[in-house]
């Protein structure tokens, strides 16, 4: 058993743990995009960063991947921690507003504008699809692609995947519900039919034809300027 | 080659190399490493063989070929032992005459060095201002060793202390001693080197114990660690040799760059030459000591210069960092404990076990001890790489060696560290170059890099570079990062672009802090230190650009004008150079440059003979 | 794996790569990812020629990008693209360590420094040149070297066939299950080669010598491509190695003693 110091309050856990299970087992709320039970921990979209203190050093770590340790001292809501999870999510809606869960993180944190040019990705590159199909469905069809701006999820060569049987888990945990096997024929792939927009199988539509439920959207208030 | 079968049998080749040395010959000492050969020495070569051999000389001269000196701006140089005379920027028609008067011990006073002040010529190398504030410990040993030779390396102490320890050394006074010396990782943290190795030496053996020379030298800018690995491969290998002995691997791995391809060619030469001699492999030198280095290139990915993503690239995967703890030394190439050190690291090993740590405490000031090489380079009279005790402050290295700024400019800053640091401004140079010092005025020593700047350098435009080339090379995983790069250099394009706010800045210094707060990687936990560091010191600079539209060091392109003044002789040459057209003119007639043509490329500025093109 | 096939093939192409999938044992969706993770890696079939230029921090404060911009315009392609008919590829690389000389372009291995602008056209013009010319020009660099045997010291040069113009270098040669005179050019720097067969390039070849029949290979491989290296005696002191391989350039001239 580990003894640390969680929000002021000291804390037992199980080796082994992450802070993040910990925090949840506690009640704490940590924001997460690309976590999701039964799947391993990546530590991409950077949201359920804490501070942690050790040594007389503190940091931001992603709780989702940090094991506890004796004597740590972690904070889940400090004001370095607020301030870099409400930069990350303007980030997120300056490349991909069109999300119903970026949406609902930017009204939790209070985020109204993001400042930088507006893109609309279809892929914030979190990794759930490539983990699940991996991991849960032992498929491993899809997977990253090139480095940095160029990174992508895809099947190598852009050819219609051997291993891909077609269970729509990818689309399942994505967080954006957009499609991202790079099927060849994509009006036969299944479809997650999630309700706020139009089809995902389709080709790239523009954000104008886009149907969203949310009223009033952050996305078409920063449109409407 | 005969493999050494006993440390005796080694210090008898030893003995038996160094009397077969001819006495009484003077030597030629041509530096070629990829300096060198880009400035045509390998013709210097070609034509130095000739002359001997058509002259019958070679009983009366010997040829020495090496990495890198270091003063690599005055390539192809030669230099003449014993009297160290220094022959810069030789041409192919001096060749036999430098040889002939080798051979009978005279000089050719010429086409020695002359001193830009005083214009008296200086003979010998080490006076040579360039040369004589530095403390080259590391660089004079690539003035004496020909890299592709194991026995060169031998004649001159090498492997010798390596043997000392295996006959008589113990490895835990080998760590003591590494601590006492206070070597810190020369790429760029400056972790102590000694409190790695007794970390690693606690470890247990289990699968195998690593040890890696990181020599992914990714900075642009940066190149010490390259001539270190062309000029004396054998001191790394040595140095790890004794790391092994110290710490109790049995594995080593040298990682080094696509890009340098005469230092992997002579890595690979010094691998398998110790190998062949028994200095590498099973019973090194005879003793139960085994350790053998595998040789693995990079691919082109400055990230893997991070020690967790070094070890993805090893195992075949994408250099993607992952999180410490768990850190290398616990779990690293494929969970097995790996202690990672820099090049120039390694290098300084043989040096501290065969002087003492007492005496490399010597140099260097207190919790920054020994020398550092750092690359000169960029609006400075003199480029080259320096070896410095560490503590000299910057206007000494900018100005005792190498020579203060060039055409009359001011040398407005200096930027430290790579793409990892930040800049230095003038008022700071007194600043001295240690690792605790750098970190307080926002910069890191990095690996060494020094790149000077005038007036003719645009600060936003530096700082956009750097973020250019680390969106580049983000490896991509962590959003902050990925993104984060990608928009403050999105910020840092309008703002060069005269489409700066004085919002935009303050988003930009808000997203530099996140993105600092929020990485993953050192990549992602410096990239704002650029943009940080010139805000700190230059804002008024990014302020000029955002209010005044105006780009003082005349670089940003959407802010300055070229122009043809009246100095202009009407020789057409800018006419011939232009790739747009945008000059027309007649031959003896003033030129007339059309600005909504001009690209601002430059070619024009750079053929004008009558400093007729100016920049506003 | 990979960096070898790059290097022999200037490229990874699909097939290689499913082929290393099925020897590996690894799934092709990780291979891809490292292949495109790596800048170092083409998955497009690369020119003849491939012209990199640095751009580095000391490269670009001395105009590495006007540089660039000047190759895209001669050759008509951008960064990271290959001209049409498969003659050059221009690519742009982040700093190859030669800084104090900036900034730096290397064609084919060799390396230019402080170029500028209208240097450019120069140098292109020059590669296409180059590659299509077979005179080797008088030149105070290049010059006749003789030689001999290093078993039997007997002199290895023959009057009777001129190569270059010099009397050739006469040896005996093998591969496969070919036999044959083949006659090297004794100007040092030539890689003129006559030979009684077609020698087929990377092909390695055995050299004996016509006068005591033994083979002349040296105790050390090529550092370039690992083949063996055949060790000649100079007449006036020193050795001569050059590569067995057909097409590998290296070759080392060594007046000091051979390179053990």
């Amino acid at each position: 058993m580990i003894r640390f110091s969680l929000n002021g309050l000291e804390v037992k856990a199980a080796t082994g743990s992450t802070i993040l299970e910990v925090s949840k087992n506690m009640g704490f709320p940590i924001p997460t995009l690309c976590n999701l039970e039964g799947l391993s921990s990546m530590g991409a979209c950077r949201l359920c960063v804490v501070e942690i203190e050790n040594y007389n050093q503190t940091r931001l770590v992603t709780a989702c991947t940090y094991p506890v340790t004796e004597g740590l001292t972690v904070r889940t809501a400090s004001t370095r921690v607020i301030r870099a999870r409400r930069m990350i999510i303007e980030l997120l809606l300056a490349s991909a507003p069109q999300s119903k869960r970026i949406q609902d993180l930017a009204a939790a944190y209070n985020v109204r504008q993001q400042r930088f040019r507006q893109e609309y990705e279809n892929c914030i590159l979190c990794g759930l699809c490539v983990r699940m199909c991996k991991e849960q469905m032992a498929a491993g069809a899809i997977g990253f692609q090139g480095r940095g701006q160029t990174r992508s999820i895809g099947v190598p060569f852009n050819r219609k995947s051997e291993q891909c049987r077609l269970c729509g888990g990818c689309l399942y945990v994505c967080p954006i519900c957009e499609l991202r096997c790079t099927y060849t024929e994509p009006e036969k792939a299944v479809c997650g039919g999630c309700a706020n927009i139009s089809p995902p199988c389709l080709e790239n539509l523009g954000f104008d034809d886009m149907m969203c439920y949310m009223e009033p959207c952050v996305a078409c208030e920063i449109k409407k300027e | 080659m005969k493999k050494i079968e006993s440390i005796t049998d080694f210090y008898l080749l030893r003995d038996h190399i160094i009397s077969d040395r001819p006495e009484g010959l003077s030597t030629l000492i041509i530096p070629a490493g990829t300096c060198g050969q880009a400035s045509g020495a390998n013709d210097l070569i070609r034509v130095a063989k000739k002359v001997i051999l058509e002259k019958k000389l070679i009983d009366h001269i010997r040829l020495r070929i090496t990495g890198c000196h270091g003063f690599c701006q005055m390539e192809p140089s030669i230099l003449i032992e014993p009297r160290n005379t220094f022959y810069p920027k030789v041409d192919l028609g001096q060749v036999p005459l430098i040889i002939e008067a080798a051979i009978n011990n005279e000089i050719i006073p010429q086409l020695l060095w002359t001193d830009s002040e005083t214009g008296e010529k200086i003979e010998r190398q080490q006076d040579i201002p360039f040369f004589r504030h530095q403390s080259r410990t590391l660089l004079a040993s690539n003035e004496k060793v020909d890299p592709i030779r194991i026995h060169n390396y031998i004649e001159n102490g090498g492997y010798q202390t390596l043997a000392g320890l295996l006959e008589k050394g113990k490895p835990d006074a080998v760590i003591k001693e590494i601590k006492s010396s206070g070597l810190r990782g020369r790429g760029g943290a400056g972790f102590p080197a000694g409190l790695k190795w007794e970390l690693m030496a606690k470890k247990p053996k289990g699968n195998g114990k690593f040890l890696i020379c990181n020599a992914d030298e990714g900075d642009p800018g940066a190149y010490m660690d390259r001539s270190l690995l062309e000029g004396n491969p054998h001191s790394i290998v040595e140095g790890m040799l004794i790391g092994a002995f110290a710490t109790g691997a049995d594995k080593g791995i040298i990682y080094v760059r696509s890009e340098y391809p005469l230092a992997i060619k002579h890595l690979m030469i010094a691998l398998r030459q110790a190998r062949d001699l028994g200095i590498l492999g099973q019973r090194v030198l005879g003793t139960g000591f085994s350790f053998d280095i595998s040789l693995v290139k990079g691919a082109g990915a400055f990230v893997c210069g991070e020690e967790t993503a070094l070890i993805k690239s090893v195992e075949g995967k994408p250099g993607e960092p992952e999180q410490r703890p768990p850190f290398p030394i616990d779990k690293g190439i494929n969970g097995n404990p790996t202690l990672i050190n820099n090049v120039e690291t390694w290098a300084n090993v043989p040096v501290i076990l065969a002087k003492g740590a007492k005496a490399f405490t010597r140099i260097g000031t207190p919790n920054n001890t020994g020398t550092k090489i750092f690359s000169l380079v960029g609006k400075i009279k003199y480029t080259g790489l320096v070896e410095i005790p560490m503590g000299m402050t910057l206007r000494q290295i900018l100005f005792d060696i190498g020579g203060g700024q060039i055409d009359n400019r001011e040398i407005k800053a200096v930027q430290t560290g790579g793409p990892s640091g930040g800049c230095i401004p003038e008022k700071l140079f007194d600043l001295p170059m240690d690792y605790d010092s750098l970190a307080e005025v926002g910069s890191i020593m990095g690996s060494g890099g020094m790149i000077v700047m005038d007036d003719h350098s645009c600060m936003v435009d530096v700082a956009k570079y750097f973020m250019n080339f680390l969106k580049d090379e983000s490896c991509g995983k962590c959003f902050s990062c990925r993104k984060g790069t990608q928009r403050m250099y999105e910020l840092l394009d309008d703002i060069s672009r005269g489409e700066g706010t004085v919002e935009k800045l303050k988003l930009l210094e808000e997203l530099a802090l996140v993105v600092k707060d929020t990485t993953l990687c050192g990549l992602g936990q410096t990239a704002a230190n650029p943009v940080l560091s010139t805000l700190r010191y230059f804002r008024d600079e990014y302020l000029e650009h955002i209010e005044a539209r105006k780009c003082r060091g005349k670089v940003c392109k959407d802010l300055i004008t070229y122009r043809i003044t009246e100095n202009c002789t009407g020789c057409l040459l800018c006419i011939k150079a232009c790739p747009e057209k945008a000059i027309s003119g007649k031959k003896k007639e003033l030129h007339q440059l059309d600005e909504s043509k001009c690209i601002k490329c430059g070619a024009c500025l750079s053929v004008c003979k009558d400093n007729a093109v100016i920049i506003i | 794996m990979l960096s070898e096939i790059h290097t022999s093939y200037g490229y990874l192409s699909e097939k290689a790569l499913r082929q290393i999938a099925d020897v590996t044992g690894c799934s092709l969706v990780d291979i891809y990812g490292v292949v495109t993770f790596y800048r170092s890696f083409s998955l497009k079939p690369r020119g003849k020629h491939i012209c990199s230029v640095c751009t580095g921090t000391a490269c670009h404060v001395r105009n590495a990008p006007g540089i660039t911009e000047e190759f895209e315009r001669q050759l008509k392609i951008k960064a990271g693209q290959t001209t049409r008919d498969k003659t050059f590829t221009l690519e742009t690389v982040n700093c190859l360590g030669t800084c104090a000389l900036g900034p730096i372009v290397v064609v084919d291995g060799q390396y230019h420094a402080d170029v500028s602008i209208p240097e450019v056209k120069k140098i292109i013009n020059r590669t296409r040149r180059n590659s299509s010319s077979s005179r080797i020009k008088p030149d105070n660099r290049i010059f006749p070297v003789t030689v001999s045997c290093s078993h039997c010291n007997h002199s290895l040069m023959d009057k009777t066939l001129l190569v270059d113009d010099y009397p050739s270098i006469k040896v005996t040669a093998s591969f496969g299950r070919k036999h044959g005179w083949l006659r090297l050019s004794s100007l040092y720097g030539s890689y003129h080669v006559e030979s009684e067969f077609e020698v087929p390039e990377r092909e390695v070849v055995h050299f004996f010598c016509p006068h005591c029949h033994t083979e002349m290979a040296g105790a050390v491989p090529c550092p370039d491509c690992e083949a063996p290296m055949v060790t000649l005696l100079v007449r006036d002191g020193g050795v001569v190695q050059i590569c067995s391989r057909r097409g590998c350039k290296y070759h080392m001239l060594d007046i000091n003693g051979a390179i053990l």
